[in-house]
């Protein structure tokens, strides 16, 4: 066995194989399925809209609320996670446009109700973000902002192509683009500013590991 | 009493090339140019791929100078002189290919007939370049379980002959400017001719160096991916057997060309290095313990991709421990790794002791294969 490491680098390690797995079961959901090969249809992606824009609406939330809990000694992670809030708050309207764009009604999507799935995912990352120092969150930060550097930009190229719809239609999974280095390199970066601590980086992991299930979950009532 | 299971070494290596080294300027001159064109993406495929240099079993003129049974009959002739051993001893042989000269039956008995000393028991792996350790791996196993004291796997390619122009012309696959699509010639310019084989024993050779096989672990993922690298149905559409409208109405959809999916493939390098990394997470793979890496990429884009990935997760081999032959001897799919191995063991670099780590990936389906030797 190798010695124990809590650092950055066994962390992020650590963390890309949850992810491997978290893509795994992602492809296996019924959404997922659909669009990877089966039949999908404008009204899968209108459903995909609808329950990730409630779901995203409070993502921004939950990353202010974590940065508030976070104390003076890690100052610099502090503003990094103020600076992910401002820059996501208002990513849910864009998810508006975009429903619009396939002629889907604003009001339909905005009064969407969330998905079981959704409610479990939101009340487990504001749990977590009313601790104190609650940096198991980076987990769930990787988790959550992978998916916008590793999947999106691809999900949103095969909705357009299967689909047949115009840019401003996919803009949301679009716009994240892919830039897989630099999302790697910056992570490993604020991962720095909390490691090593085998019990941080424990629980890193583990936050890692529970939100990627209830996103599959979230993902799984997409058709439900 | 059940024998104790026991300790495998390949006790020799051996490839076959056809032909001269074929510069890039030269790919067309030999594999043909599809609608009489040159082809514009092919030197994109290049830059992609890295490869400078590779061998075909075609001439110049189009005619066949090799079957595939024939290189690969010649590479474990050439695996089993390094191995000092007559080819009448050889106990078992697993062929390994993409596509054998015939679609039925399979590559092992082709190549047993072209070896042509008596019977023996025999086995054919049909897959990607992956195919090549999974005859390793039932060589390994057959010698370790005393089912056999020698046993020989071989991979082999005849790759151009799927890129003659023929194989397109007429298909869904070229545009109305008469460009094939690059679904179909990335392949074209990527892929080359040649063979090669190991030779295992329960014991090192006498001379020269042998390696022991320390692991041979294939994890597919098949269940998670469409194919990515197919032939047979149209792309993205697998289910359309070419079988069921019969070859002629599959070659005008497509389906009988070889062709790779570009979209998948990013997907599926992900999930390779998640395996990969399980490996170094559980201890089986310790990288700084790995003293030389042959890994079989079959794009230097990929390569570098797979790179920047590794480094941030302490999961990375140090660059100068890489050893390929890619742009020297082209991609040969299965036939890869062994023309790499038989390489790395000439070049002198190889130190009793050394631990060699051997990765084929094979985008085919998401497989990835791995391999752990040690220099004895």
């Amino acid at each position: 066995m190798p010695a124990v490491d809590h650092g950055a680098e066994a962390v992020l390690r650590r963390l890309a194989i949850v992810f491997t797995a978290f893509e795994r079961a992602l492809d296996a959901t019924p959404v997922i399925r659909r669009l990877n090969g089966g039949r999908f249809e404008l009204a899968h992606y209108q459903a995909f809209l609808r329950a990730h824009r409630q779901q995203v609406k409070e993502g921004a939330l939950w990353i202010a609320r974590a940065a508030s809990n976070v104390s003076v000694d890690h100052l610099e992670l502090r503003s990094t996670l103020l600076r992910h809030a401002v820059a996501e708050h208002r990513d849910f309207r864009l998810l508006e446009a975009d429903y619009l764009a396939t002629g889907g009604a604003v009001e339909d999507i905005r009064s969407a109700p969330m998905t079981v799935g959704s409610e479990a995912l939101s009340a487990w990352m504001f749990h977590e973000a009313s601790k104190p120092d609650p940096f198991g969150l980076l987990g769930a930060m990787w988790i959550i902002e992978g998916l916008g550097s590793f999947k999106a930009a691809e999900w949103g190229r095969s909705v357009a192509a299967r689909l047949g719809l115009p840019p401003e239609a996919v803009r949301f999974l679009s716009y994240h683009g892919e830039n897989d280095a630099a999302h790697i390199e910056e992570f490993r970066e604020m991962l720095a500013m909390v490691l090593p601590d085998p019990v941080v980086a424990d629980r890193i992991v583990r936050t890692a590991e529970v939100t990627a299930r209830l996103y599959v979950l979230q993902i799984e009532d997409v058709l439900s | 009493m059940t024998p104790a299971l026991r300790d495998v070494y390949i006790s020799g290596v051996g490839e076959f090339l056809p032909g001269p080294a074929i510069e890039n300027a030269d790919i067309e001159t030999y594999i043909g140019r599809v609608g009489g064109r040159r082809s514009v993406f092919g030197p994109r495929a290049l830059r992609w791929n890295g490869v400078q240099r590779r061998h075909y079993a075609f001439n110049a003129d189009g005619e066949a100078l090799h079957s595939n049974a024939s290189m690969s009959a010649e590479a474990v002739r050439a695996a089993l002189r390094d191995a000092r051993l007559e080819a009448a001893e050889t106990g078992y042989l697993a062929a390994a290919t993409t596509q054998g000269d015939l679609l039925v039956p399979g590559h092992a008995a082709q190549v047993q007939a072209e070896l042509g000393h008596g019977p023996m028991e025999i086995a054919s792996f049909q897959s990607v370049c992956g195919s090549a350790l999974m005859a390793a791996k039932a060589a390994y196993l057959n010698v370790r379980a005393h089912e056999h004291d020698v046993a020989v796997a071989c991979a082999g390619e005849f790759s151009s002959r799927w890129f003659r122009p023929q194989f397109y012309e007429g298909a869904d696959l070229v545009d109305a400017k008469g460009r094939l699509r690059p679904e179909a010639d990335f392949l074209r310019f990527t892929l080359s001719d040649g063979a090669g084989a190991v030779v295992m024993e329960p014991r090192p050779s006498g001379d020269g160096p042998s390696l022991k096989v320390s692991w041979i672990e294939i994890v597919s993922l098949a269940d998670q991916f469409a194919p990515c690298m197919m032939a047979g149905a149209p792309l993205g559409r697998p289910s359309e057997v070419w079988g069921l409208a019969g070859p002629v109405a599959a070659h005008a959809a497509g389906g009988i060309a070889l062709l790779q999916d570009f979209a998948a493939l990013k997907r599926i390098i992900r999930a390779w290095i998640g395996v990969y990394l399980q490996r170094v997470e559980s201890g089986r793979i310790l990288p700084e313990q790995v003293d030389h890496l042959l890994c079989h990429y079959s794009a230097r884009s990929i390569r570098e991709e797979i790179i920047t990935l590794l480094r941030s997760t302490g999961g990375m081999i140090p660059e100068e421990r890489w050893f390929s032959v890619l742009s020297e001897v082209g991609n040969v799919g299965s036939a890869s790794i062994w023309v790499m191995l038989n390489r790395f063991l000439r070049s002198g670099r190889a130190r009793r002791g050394d631990k060699v780590l051997c990765i084929v990936p094979e985008s085919g389906r998401a497989l990835v294969g791995f391999m752990m030797l040690e220099v004895a």
